[in-house]
Order: structure tokens, then C-alpha cells, then sequence
């Protein structure tokens, strides 16, 4: 997928220009997060097991060549084939000549961020391949020439007025109302149940390896990666190497997180352990099966101080409990991962001088790491990257100077007191009668769009002292 | 020559580990893990497993029906059908459980094999129960062929009472007990609920690809007051 996450400031005030879009973001905040806490609330010791999975993800993490050796050999005794992909470049090829080898037209793929991540789609479509997604939000999104807003509903942003006028417009199927979701979800069944009959290669994700025994485990509510693994006679499975787990208990354990962080539910639909190739007792299934393991600098980051964030499940909470997605939409992003987890994966796994602005798309609220099942401290891993975009001087000049005044009067406390002790009672003199600001001198950014609200009086350092006095007085 | 992308990610992987973890044996790494042990399971919502399960079915939009033997599922199965599609045509995987079952009672005629397109109604028999999470898993083979779990319109399931077991843990213990090490099928599914999207404006709709209905039929001595107790509390806490 091309970067355009240099642009996400122009695209965040697009954005917020458009009040039906966000106010249906708004919603999603709101409701995506009661239903991860009540879930979690049912669950009991929610927090013991992510204590538990973060435990096991270090473990695994420090050993990784030895599990991912181990499940190479255990898939390839399942009759699976192996691939190692380096880079993007390398799994599209694999997958083209995967198809080719076959001559195969038609291509049925389940959800998978990681072929988002490659552009996989273009690549086939470029050699002539049929792709289709078939999963609904991406097969809408697709339909639609799009990108995913969001890596677990891709198609939120959309209303269901744009789907219909998409299906009516694509479809050629004659007049038909299509007015209520359920007739979108019908219309949609029945093209894409044609698809999964007369697809030659079947390509879906994995949500965890399982190196005991070599199986991939997937997890959907809809059916449709299960269709892709069951129909086609070839199916492929495009995967990175951090999904590795040792066992299928830990496999579960993060399958535990993964939905009710991700929709609520104590279990989807389906929850698939796929191992390989039909076997003499099967009357169904793919005749060859291949896992391409992808690199594509996952192992950079293994090695720098942001590994936490392969710990990531891919379950979205994050970005419905931040104020900045919910306010902007996945698509300022500009690139596959949108919210925290986004902001910090897409200077990894691009360039942080691509992506500049995403780092500081953050108002350290900390929700994100309240919440987040796999505890990865994701305003610490973006405030470390805004470090080293001021270190590698990748943020404005104006930025990095305002940043040296301010670190120069916090490394001299008894002039800031002093200066700020002035410069209270000034503002809130200023702003007595409104009770707020309309512009304030060096902030117009800020004042721009919103009023500041007029100091009340003295200054937090001002009022620590006088109540540590009085408490000190009394103890 | 140019390194093969295998031998590049695991050099990587080594440099990255560090000297400690590559000296690390395989046996150390193992004992290390079960250190770890495993995961607490959720908090059930009834202390009676069945009625725990159910809950939890009901709860993923599933419904359910006792049957107290097999010949009385085979009425309740024939009832099914002729009550949603106005026929006794239903298909069900080689398993010799299903086989041995009266169907002609009902006068259902199960065709035996994997599901085409455009089949009303599958039957499975369930291996195990999870009350947990309120899921069933089946395992592909000539038993219950994969598609049979995601082709028709309507999946009936049967499960035996004593097949539910209490965590996930659990049932992946029953798992490995059944399924010695080198027998492992292609696909093993737990099945939590029909196939379902909320894609399209966050509104829940059944049938996305595969089933729109769900019915698991519990065989076993179960008192009719289970279910409704499984009623009550899947009203009370349901999502
Ligand atoms: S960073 Fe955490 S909360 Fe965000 S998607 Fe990944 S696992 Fe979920």
C-alpha cells in the first residue's frame, strides 16, 4: 500500500470536516469500549491473563529461532510448504508463482493486513489474477477502490446509503431495494459464495502460529477465511514471524484477549487450527498448502528497544479508546496501521521520515496502554520515537526550537516559577470577564480553533507549597 | 550466490537473541515454559457445567434443544427440519454415531458425505463442548467434512453431555488424549455461534458466508429446568 502518512495532518483536518464520518467515529468510541469492558468485566482476572500472555510473548520472543524451527519442521511434516519472505517483494512473488505454478485465474482471500502491509493485491492483479476480498468490510472497501479505516471493521467509515449505492452501482443485478443491512449482507453472501466454489487458491492470515505442532490457528466471526481454507484446492497462508506461540493453550490464551478486546465476545464464530493438506481420511480440504513466514523487518525491531510492539494481537482496542483516531478516522493515517499501535508500527516498518507526524498524533492519555491485552506501553514506544525524530531533526525547525526554550526553562525551576508566577495572574486577569481566552500570543495554533480557558489563580507549584505547608503544620 | 531469505531471517534472529538465549538447550527452553504454566480460564456463568454451556450458546446467538437419547434426537432433529424448511432433507458427515442413529423414526433421511452448495440443513456430532466460551469443536475427516460446518444454511449439532468440559484448557487436554501425536487432523474448529458480520454499520446480521442458524442439541439426561435456568441467565447477562 503507498505511504501518504506525510500528509496526515491535511488529512486529519479533512477529516474532521465532515460531521456525518465523525460522527459515526464517535459512536464507535464509545460503544467499542463499553463492550471490551464489560467483557472483560465478565471474564473475571482479565488482568492475570494478560500478565500471563506477556509472559509467555517475552518468553517466546527471547527464542524465537528456536520456535519458529520448531514449527517449520512440524508444518513441513504436516505436508505444508515453507517460505521465507525477507521482504514484501519476496511473499508477493512466492504467492504469483504459487499461482502461476497452478494456473490459477481466481484468488479468494480472508482478512489479512499482512497482504495489505505488501500490496499483495496489486501485484496478482497486475499478472492478470482475479482477487477477491472476502471478507465483507474488505470486499466493500475493495469494491469501493478504498483502504481499510480500521484493522478489525474495515468498512465502518462507510454508511450504509454509500454501501448501497456501491452494490447498485457494481453489481449488476437489476432493480432491487437493498435498503436494510441485511439485504446488503445477502447481496454479498451470494456473489462471494460463487467466488469461494470457483476459486483455484485460497489465501487467508493466521492470528497464531503454534509451533508444537505446526498448525495456524484463525479467527473470524464471518466464516469466510474458513471457506478460503476449506474450498479452493490450493491454499496459501501469508503470516510473520512474531505470531509464533508455543502451544495451543497459548494460542488460546491470546484468543481469549484478542476477541474480547476486539468485539466483546468470550469466543468468534470460528476458531480454526488448520495443519496442512487433505489426509487419507479427509473428504474435503486444499490438496497443497503453503505458509510463507514474512520478515519484513520484524527482526530489526526484535533487536531495537521497540520490541513490544510485536507483541501486538491485531486487535484494534487501541484505536477505539484513543481520542485522536476516534477524532480523525484510520485513513489520516495514511498507511495500513492507523491509531497507536499504527503510529508506532508504521515509522518501524516504513521510515520515520515518511511518517514524521504520527508520533506526535498522541495527547499521552495513556488509555491506550490501560487497555491494550498484550500491555504494550504504547505512549511510551511514541514518545521514544518523538525523541528520535527531534535527535534526527525530522520535525520542523520552529518545533525543535520552541522544544529548546521549553527544556532550557524546566532545567532552571526557579526562573519558570518565577516567569509563570508573573504570568498567571496576568492571564487570568485578561480572561476574567469571559472566563477563557480568544487568542493568546505564540499559540494561535491553538487559539485557531478553540478558546483557552483563563487561569484561576496561582500556580500548581504555588499551590503544592501552601498545602504542603498547611499539611505539615497539621501533621 | 545470494542469501536465501531463510538462512538471512534466522542469522537476524540470532544476532538479534543475543549470545545468553542461543545458549540456552532445548530442554532448559522447555522447562522454562512449563514454568509459565497456563492461562485462568473465564468466569463460568452457572457452576453446572451444562447449564453453563448452554448460557454460553444461547449467549453467541445459538439455540438450544435437549434430547435425553439419540432416538429422541432424531425426533427432535426431524422436527427441526420439517418446522424450517418443510422437508426431511438434511446432510451429515460418515460418522458412525450419526449412522447408527434411528433416523427412519423421524422419517429423516440423512444423505452421508461432505455438504454441497445449497443444502438447507448439516448435522455434525460434536467431539467436545466447551461450557467456557460456549463453543463446540468438530475435526475435519470422513466424520464431519470441513465444509459441512460452514456451507448450509442451518448447522445442527449434536453433543453428548458428558463431552462438555469446563475450560479451553480442558478441552484441548481431551484434545490430545483423542488425537495421539502424529494422527493430528487437517482442521480442528470450535464453533461458537452462526456465521455472523458487523461490518455494515456496526449492525449484527446472521449468514454472512456460512450458517444463519446454529442449533446445538444437548443428548443426555438434562432436566428441562437447565435450560430455562440457561434462559434466565443468558436474559440477565447477555451482551
Ligand atoms: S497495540 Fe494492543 S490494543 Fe492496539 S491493536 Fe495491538 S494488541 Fe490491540
Amino acid at each position: 500500500m503507498k505511504i501518504t502518512s506525510d500528509h496526515f495532518l491535511e488529512h486529519a483536518d479533512a477529516a474532521l470536516a465532515d460531521p456525518d464520518k465523525a460522527q459515526r467515529r464517535d459512536l464507535l468510541g464509545l460503544f467499542m469500549p463499553l463492550a471490551r469492558d464489560a467483557a472483560a468485566a465478565r471474564y473475571g482476572d482479565f488482568e492475570a491473563l494478560r500478565v500471563h500472555l506477556k509472559q509467555v510473548r517475552r518468553h517466546t520472543m527471547e527464542h524465537l529461532e528456536h520456535y519458529l524451527t520448531r514449527f517449520e519442521e512440524e508444518a513441513l511434516r504436516n505436508g505444508n510448504q515453507v517460505h521465507f519472505a525477507a521482504t514484501p517483494e519476496q511473499l508477493n512473488s512466492t504467492v504469483l508463482s504459487i499461482c502461476q505454478d497452478h494456473g490459477a485465474r481466481r484468488v479468494a482471500k480472508g482478512k489479512s493486513m499482512v497482504t495489505e502491509e505488501t500490496a499483495l493485491n496489486d501485484h496478482l492483479q497486475q499478472a492478470g489474477l482475479d482477487v477477491i476480498e472476502t471478507d465483507l468490510g474488505e470486499y466493500i472497501i475493495q469494491q469501493a477502490g478504498e483502504t481499510p479505516s480500521h484493522i478489525v471493521g474495515p468498512a465502518l467509515h462507510k454508511s450504509l446509503a454509500e454501501i448501497r449505492q456501491l452494490f447498485l452501482d457494481r453489481h449488476d443485478l437489476g432493480e432491487r431495494p437493498l435498503e436494510q443491512v441485511a439485504d446488503i449482507v445477502a447481496e454479498a453472501r451470494g456473489i462471494l459464495r460463487e467466488q469461494f466454489l470457483q476459486a483455484e487458491v485460497g489465501i487467508i492470515g493466521a492470528n497464531a502460529l503454534v509451533a508444537e505442532n505446526g498448525s495456524t490457528m484463525l479467527v473470524t466471526n464471518e466464516g469466510n477465511g474458513d471457506l478460503c481454507a476449506n474450498l479452493p484446492p490450493v491454499l496459501i497462508v501469508c503470516t510473520t514471524l512474531e505470531r509464533i506461540l508455543p502451544r495451543v493453550e497459548d494460542a488460546m490464551a491470546l484468543q481469549r484477549l484478542l476477541v474480547r478486546s476486539a468485539t466483546g465476545q468470550p469466543q468468534t464464530s470460528y476458531t480454526s487450527f488448520y495443519s496442512g493438506p487433505q489426509r487419507d481420511d479427509d473428504v474435503d480440504g486444499p490438496l497443497e498448502t503453503h505458509i510463507i513466514l514474512l520478515d519484513n523487518k520484524r527482526t530489526d525491531i526484535l533487536a531495537s528497544d521497540y520490541s513490544e510492539i510485536l507483541d501486538c494481537i491485531r486487535c484494534g482496542a487501541c484505536l477505539n479508546h484513543c481520542p485522536i483516531y476516534v477524532g480523525v478516522g484510520g485513513h489520516a493515517y495514511g498507511w495500513v496501521y492507523p491509531g497507536p499501535m499504527g503510529s508506532v508500527l508504521t515509522p518501524l516498518l516504513t521510515s520515520l521520515e515518511q511518517s514524521n507526524d504520527l508520533p506526535n498524533a498522541c495527547t499521552s492519555c495513556g488509555r491506550c496502554a490501560e487497555i491494550c491485552p498484550a500491555n504494550i506501553p504504547l505512549p511510551d514506544l511514541l514518545r521514544d520515537l518523538r525523541q528520535e525524530e527531534s535527535q534526527r531533526q525530522l520535525n520542523s525547525p520552529r518545533w525543535r526550537r520552541g522544544l529548546r526554550v521549553h527544556a532550557w526553562f524546566l532545567r532552571h525551576p526557579a526562573l519558570y516559577q518565577r516567569l509563570s508566577g508573573w504570568l498567571m495572574p496576568v492571564l487570568a486577569w485578561l480572561g476574567k470577564r469571559r472566563g477563557s481566552l480568544r487568542t493568546l500570543p505564540f499559540a494561535a495554533g491553538w487559539t485557531g480553533t478553540r478558546d483557552f480557558p483563563a487561569p484561576e489563580g496561582g500556580t500548581f507549584m504555588r499551590q503544592y507549597r501552601k498545602r504542603g505547608k498547611v499539611r505539615r503544620r497539621r501533621g | 550466490m545470494a542469501e536465501s531469505p531463510r538462512s538471512e531471517i534466522m542469522a537476524r534472529l540470532r544476532a538479534a537473541a543475543g549470545a545468553s538465549a542461543s545458549a540456552t538447550t532445548p530442554e532448559q527452553i522447555a522447562r522454562e515454559l512449563a514454568a509459565l504454566g497456563f492461562a485462568s480460564a473465564a468466569v463460568l456463568p452457572a457452576a453446572d457445567t451444562c447449564i453453563a454451556f448452554m448460557a454460553n450458546v444461547l449467549a453467541n446467538k445459538g439455540s438450544v434443544e435437549l434430547a435425553a437419547d439419540r432416538a429422541e434426537a432424531v425426533r427432535v432433529v426431524g422436527r427441526y427440519l420439517y418446522n424450517r424448511f418443510r422437508t426431511h432433507k438434511l446432510v451429515a458427515g460418515n460418522d458412525p454415531r450419526i449412522a447408527a442413529m434411528p433416523w427412519r423414526d423421524a422419517g429423516v433421511l440423512p444423505r452421508f458425505g461432505a455438504a454441497e452448495n445449497g443444502d438447507g440443513a448439516a448435522l455434525s456430532y460434536a467431539r467436545l463442548g466447551v461450557a467456557e466460551t460456549g463453543a463446540v469443536v468438530t475435526w475435519t475427516g470422513r466424520a464431519n467434512p470441513g465444509r459441512n460446518n460452514l456451507l448450509p444454511e442451518d448447522h445442527l449439532v449434536l453433543i453428548n453431555r458428558e463431552d462438555v468440559v469446563a475450560t479451553l484448557e480442558d478441552a484441548w487436554l481431551r484434545i490430545r488424549q483423542e488425537l495421539p501425536a502424529g494422527s493430528w487432523p487437517r482442521g480442528i474448529n470450535f464453533i461458537a455461534g452462526p456465521s455472523s458480520t458487523a461490518d455494515v454499520e456496526a449492525q449484527l446480521v446472521m449468514g454472512a458466508h456460512g450458517p444463519r442458524r446454529w442449533h446445538v442439541i444437548l443428548v443426555g439426561a438434562t432436566p428441562a429446568e437447565a435450560l430455562a435456568e440457561a434462559k434466565v441467565l443468558t436474559a440477565a447477562t447477555g451482551p
